[in-house]
C-alpha cells in the first residue's frame, strides 16, 4: 500500500513539474544562424503546435515559422513561432510576423556573434518533432547576463500558496468529519474483538486507515 | 475571432460562478459577524432590526463592491500580457 501511495504521488508531482516545465517561459541566450519557414501537417505530435495564425481559417495543415540558433555550447536548437492567439498556453501572442522580422534581422555569423535572449516556452524533442515556441527575441551585449525569472517566481508561489490551502482544507476536513468516525468504528470493534486494537496501531494516514479497515476482514486464526 | 469568442465564454462562464459564490459567502459571514456583534451586546434596540439595518450598510459597502475584482483583474492580466507580449 505504501508503495501505492508514492507511486501516485511521484506520478502526480511528475505531471504538474511536466506542466509548468512545458508551459512557464523560459530564456535561452543563443546566436540566430537563420530562419525559414516549412509546412507542417501536426500529426501524433499535434498537442505540440500551437494555432495558425489569428483570423486565419483552422486548419490543421499549414505554413510554420521557424527560427535556427546555435546555443553558446555550439549547439543548434530550432524554435518554431507561432501564433497561441487566444488559446493555451495563455501568452496572447499574436505577432509572430513581427517576431520572425526581429529574429531574421539579427541573424549573424559565427565569426561575428550577436547574442541574442530568445524567451520561449515548450520542448524540442527529435523523435517527435516538436519544437519549442519563441515568444520573444531581445538583443545583448555579451551571454553573460543574469535573467529574474520574476513570472515564474509569482506563479510559482501563487500556485504552492493553492496547494498549502488545499492541504490545509484537507486536514480540517479529516479531522472534523473522519477522525471522529473512525473512533467511533474503532470503539465499536473494540467491542468484538481486540483486533481493533492491531488494526488502530497500523491505522496512520488515510493509506493506512484503509489498510486497517481492511484487515479487520481478515479471518481471524 | 472565433477563439477569442470562446475564450471570452468560458471565462465569463467561470468568473461568474466564482463571483457568484463568493458574494454569497461573504454575505454570510457579514450577517455572521453582525450576528456575534449583538450576541455579544455591542448592539442596541432588536435583534432583527439591527441586522436588517446592518445588511442593508453591507449592500452598499466597498467590501462588496469589491467583489467585482473578481472580473476586473483577469481582464487586467489578459490585457498587459497582449500589451506585453505583442508591443513591447
Amino acid at each position: 500500500m505504501r508503495y501505492v501511495k508514492w507511486t501516485l504521488i511521484a506520478a502526480v508531482s511528475l505531471i504538474v513539474f511536466g506542466f509548468f516545465h512545458y508551459n512557464l517561459p523560459q530564456t535561452d541566450v543563443v546566436r540566430i544562424s537563420d530562419t525559414y519557414e516549412k509546412r507542417v501537417d501536426p500529426g501524433d505530435n499535434s498537442w505540440f503546435w500551437a494555432a495558425p495564425d489569428a483570423g486565419n481559417a483552422n486548419i490543421t495543415n499549414r505554413d510554420v515559422f521557424f527560427i535556427q540558433t546555435i546555443q553558446q555550447n555550439g549547439r543548434p536548437m530550432v524554435y518554431r513561432n507561432e501564433d497561441t492567439g487566444w488559446g493555451w498556453p495563455p501568452y496572447f501572442k499574436f505577432d509572430t510576423s513581427n517576431l520572425q522580422t526581429e529574429a531574421a534581422d539579427l541573424k549573424s555569423t559565427s565569426e561575428a556573434p550577436k547574442w541574442v535572449v530568445v524567451k520561449h516556452y515548450g520542448w524540442r524533442n527529435e523523435f517527435f518533432s516538436i519544437y519549442p515556441n519563441a515568444v520573444s527575441v531581445r538583443r545583448v551585449d555579451s551571454p553573460d547576463v543574469t535573467i529574474i525569472p520574476w513570472l515564474n517566481i509569482v506563479i510559482l508561489i501563487l500556485f504552492a500558496l493553492v496547494l498549502l490551502r488545499i492541504y490545509r482544507m484537507v486536514q480540517r476536513f479529516r479531522a472534523r468529519r473522519i477522525d471522529p468516525l473512525l473512533e467511533d468504528v474503532g470503539d465499536a470493534l473494540e467491542r468484538v474483538g481486540d483486533t481493533a486494537e492491531t488494526a488502530q496501531e497500523r491505522a496512520s494516514g488515510l493509506f493506512g486507515r484503509i489498510r486497517g479497515w481492511l484487515g479487520t476482514w481478515r479471518a481471524k486464526s | 475571432m472565433i477563439g477569442a469568442i470562446r475564450l471570452f465564454a468560458i471565462a465569463l462562464a467561470i468568473l461568474t460562478l466564482v463571483y457568484f459564490w463568493l458574494s454569497i459567502r461573504q454575505r454570510w459571514r457579514a450577517r455572521n459577524r453582525l450576528e456575534e456583534e449583538f450576541d455579544r451586546g455591542d448592539g442596541d434596540g432588536d435583534r432583527d432590526t439591527y441586522i436588517r439595518d446592518g445588511m442593508r450598510e453591507y449592500e452598499g459597502s466597498l467590501r462588496r463592491r469589491l467583489i467585482l475584482a473578481v472580473y476586473i483583474v483577469p481582464l487586467l492580466i489578459v490585457t498587459t500580457l497582449i500589451y506585453v507580449t505583442n508591443f513591447m
